[in-house]
């Protein structure tokens, strides 16, 4: 219908073929752009792949070796498991510090808080806060937490800096989650009795929780690749160690033993002079975008699976 | 519900009293890996040049001793004088001696130490393998291309010298936030951080050397070892022969030249410092070490893609430990790792 009416104003300009010429060139303009960022992507990757490759072919390097030894000064030796490991425990120590003081803001800013200018200010700040430089949050953690509480270089306080850099982006992804459920949907369950906090629990939680968890993994998925404040807090040349290791109770120490994530690590092949190390690095980053691309696919299927059933609430 | 909140306190207690029993179980497993050995944990802060160095030492050391962990935590060689003057580290690598307002810092906090020499790394000027004008070059030239009054003045090869082309140069080197750029330019203007402020300038050694294999009027500086490295990964690079500052002759960056000293000024020595408050702590751990890395050092340098130092440097080194063992009230025969000299 309403293709109609553009049809007969397009039909009453006098140069009905000119028009269709801009018409087209704006379209591939428009293409290209959105052509433009997959081929860099794809040039990037495929660089990487090759580089990984080229690496494995001229070092002679065992894979399995790279999967499961730890880095070191001598390249034949060197793997990446440790790295690895201590990303593993990197991440879930930051979804832990993150996730709920993150959703918990969110939920407080718009179920509870008036919207008042404080409440607006806080989200204005929130949206400047996720566009802070990585770095910034590493410095910070250096002074604050590294220096002066005496922490250390540890996965905690490496897990600290990532938290305070995704704590804003989750709380404005849930808070678009949250602000996505229908205020019908509020009335009903206050119409049936329930306080704001079963109302909460168990009608709005539910319905946000696809999107709240969507941000909440690419929020991991970007932290996973950090390398800046990860830096500035402090991590090994070489991860030699394993943070924890097959003595269950060395996982109590977790939080507190010195680490390199594989970003960092990945960093410090780059710039030592042997050329092996290069080929190593490429490996690494193969590593770690396997790892990206696997968040990525379970953000999707966690919001897929919730898009399906998530409709009805429970019981 | 009741019942929930009853199961759920069991099962949390069920937890703690694991938690609690393993880790009193790793406290005693801690205590027993104690006895008779060495055991415990040493900071090395310091240079990114040295860290290899420093990194390897500490692998080696770690194999012999099983319970000890030597944590190398690179921050560059003035961010990690910060740490060592603050005794948060036992050593401190460094590409360059500590400067006066470290020093000061270090007194502040009553941290004393002593500089150990433990391999030499060559600066390499580079041109493109192409060029066929500049073989050697004076240091007088070279001071003249990178002072700060080089910026806008000398662009084009033919103002370093009359028969060189027309053409206008590209530089490539180092950043300022290294130590590296601390050494070329006092070595070379006579006054740190004294160097024109037109070249493109990265953290990355490679990158310099990338660079200037891709363009036949680059011109650049950096790590011989990187220098190397890239040459024999393809790179189309020469290596220019520098005037010496002791005999005047020119020299290209090799090893006998760097080794016995004729590639000056542009062989730079690396150094460890070590702390003499924490050697006093555990003079056994961190002793040891520190003897155990003065012995290998030689190989340790040469294995990561520096050069070694000459013998009387490492008995120096080894003279200088002892005097600092006995500072601290330690007999230096006592050590768990013996002294041996070339």
């Amino acid at each position: 219908m309403s293709v109609d009416v553009i049809n007969r104003v397009l039909d009453r300009s006098e140069s009905r073929s000119h028009e269709d010429a801009r018409n087209r060139i704006f379209r591939w303009l428009l293409f290209g752009a959105s052509v433009l960022g997959l081929v860099v992507l794809t040039l990037l990757i495929a660089d990487v792949l090759w580089s990984a490759y080229h690496g494995l072919v001229t070092f002679d390097i065992d894979v399995r070796q790279f999967l499961t030894a730890t880095s070191s000064s001598r390249p034949g030796r060197a793997g990446f498991a440790a790295n690895i490991l201590a990303s593993v425990l990197l991440i879930a120590m930051t979804a832990v510090l993150a996730f709920f003081l993150a959703v918990g803001c969110a939920i407080y800013l718009t179920e509870y808080a008036a919207d008042g200018r404080l409440t607006r200010l806080i989200e204005a700040n929130l949206a400047n806060l996720a566009g802070v430089p990585s770095i910034v949050y590493g410095l910070l953690v250096l002074a604050l937490i590294v220096n002066d509480a005496g922490l250390g270089s540890v996965i905690l306080a490496g897990a600290i800096a990532l938290a305070l850099l995704i704590v804003p982006i989750i709380i404005v992804a849930s808070i678009e989650a949250i602000r996505a459920v229908p205020d019908g949907v509020r009335d009903g369950a206050y119409a049936m009795g329930s306080t704001r906090w079963q109302t909460i629990r168990h009608v709005v939680l539910p319905q946000a929780m696809p999107g709240i968890m969507t941000g909440t993994i690419l929020a991991l998925a970007r932290a996973i690749g950090e390398t800046a404040p990860l830096i500035m807090v402090g991590t090994l040349f070489h991860a030699t160690r394993y943070p924890v290791t097959t003595d269950p109770a060395s996982w109590l120490y977790a939080p507190f033993a010195d680490f390199s994530a594989m970003p960092t690590q990945i960093y410090t092949w780059t710039f030592l002079a042997q050329r092996e190390f290069d080929a190593l690095a490429a490996l690494g980053i193969v590593v770690l975008l396997s790892v990206l691309v696997l968040l990525y696919a379970v953000a999707g299927v966690i919001r897929r699976r919730y898009e399906t059933d998530g409709g009805q609430s429970h019981d | 519900m009741v019942q929930d909140q009853a199961s759920r306190r069991s099962v949390l207690t069920a937890v703690g009293g694991t938690l609690g029993l393993s880790v009193a179980g790793c406290l005693g497993d801690r205590a027993r890996a104690a006895e008779g050995e060495l055991s415990g944990r040493i900071v090395a802060s310091g240079s990114n040049t040295v860290a290899p160095i420093t990194q390897i030492a500490a692998e080696d050391f770690e194999a012999d001793h099983r319970h000890v962990t030597v944590v190398v935590d690179p921050q560059g060689t003035g961010a990690g004088f910060s740490v060592f003057c603050q005794a948060a580290s036992a050593v401190q690598s460094a590409s360059r001696e500590i400067y006066d307002p470290e020093a000061r810092r270090c007194d502040e906090h009553g941290v004393s130490y002593s500089r150990y020499t433990v391999g030499q790394d060559g600066l390499a000027i580079g041109v493109h393998a192409s060029n066929d004008w500049c073989r050697t070059i004076t240091l007088e030239e070279l001071r003249r291309m990178w002072v700060f009054q080089a910026t806008d003045e000398i662009t084009h090869w033919r103002d370093v010298r009359d028969d060189w082309p027309d053409r206008r140069m590209q530089l490539h080197a180092r950043d300022s936030a290294s130590g590296t750029f601390d050494y070329f330019t006092e070595a070379i203007t006579g006054e740190v951080g004294n160097v024109r402020d037109d070249y493109s300038a990265t953290s990355q050694t490679d990158e310099i050397w990338r660079a200037v294999g891709e363009n036949p009027y680059a011109f650049g500086w950096g790590g011989v070892g990187h220098f190397r490295a890239q040459q024999e990964a393809g790179a189309a690079l020469r290596a220019v022969k520098v005037e010496s500052d002791e005999d005047g002759e020119f020299y290209p960056p090799e090893r006998e030249y760097i080794e016995s000293g004729r590639y000056s000024p542009l062989a730079r020595p690396l150094y460890f410092y070590l702390n003499h408050a924490m050697l006093g702590d555990e003079p056994d751990l961190i002793g040891s070490f520190a003897r155990f890395f003065i012995n290998n050092q030689h190989n340790l340098a040469e294995e990561v893609g520096f050069y070694r130092t000459a013998d009387d440097v490492l008995v120096a080194n080894h003279d200088r430990l002892d005097r600092a063992l006995e500072s601290v009230g330690v007999d230096p025969d006592a050590l768990s790792v013996d002294r041996r000299d070339p």
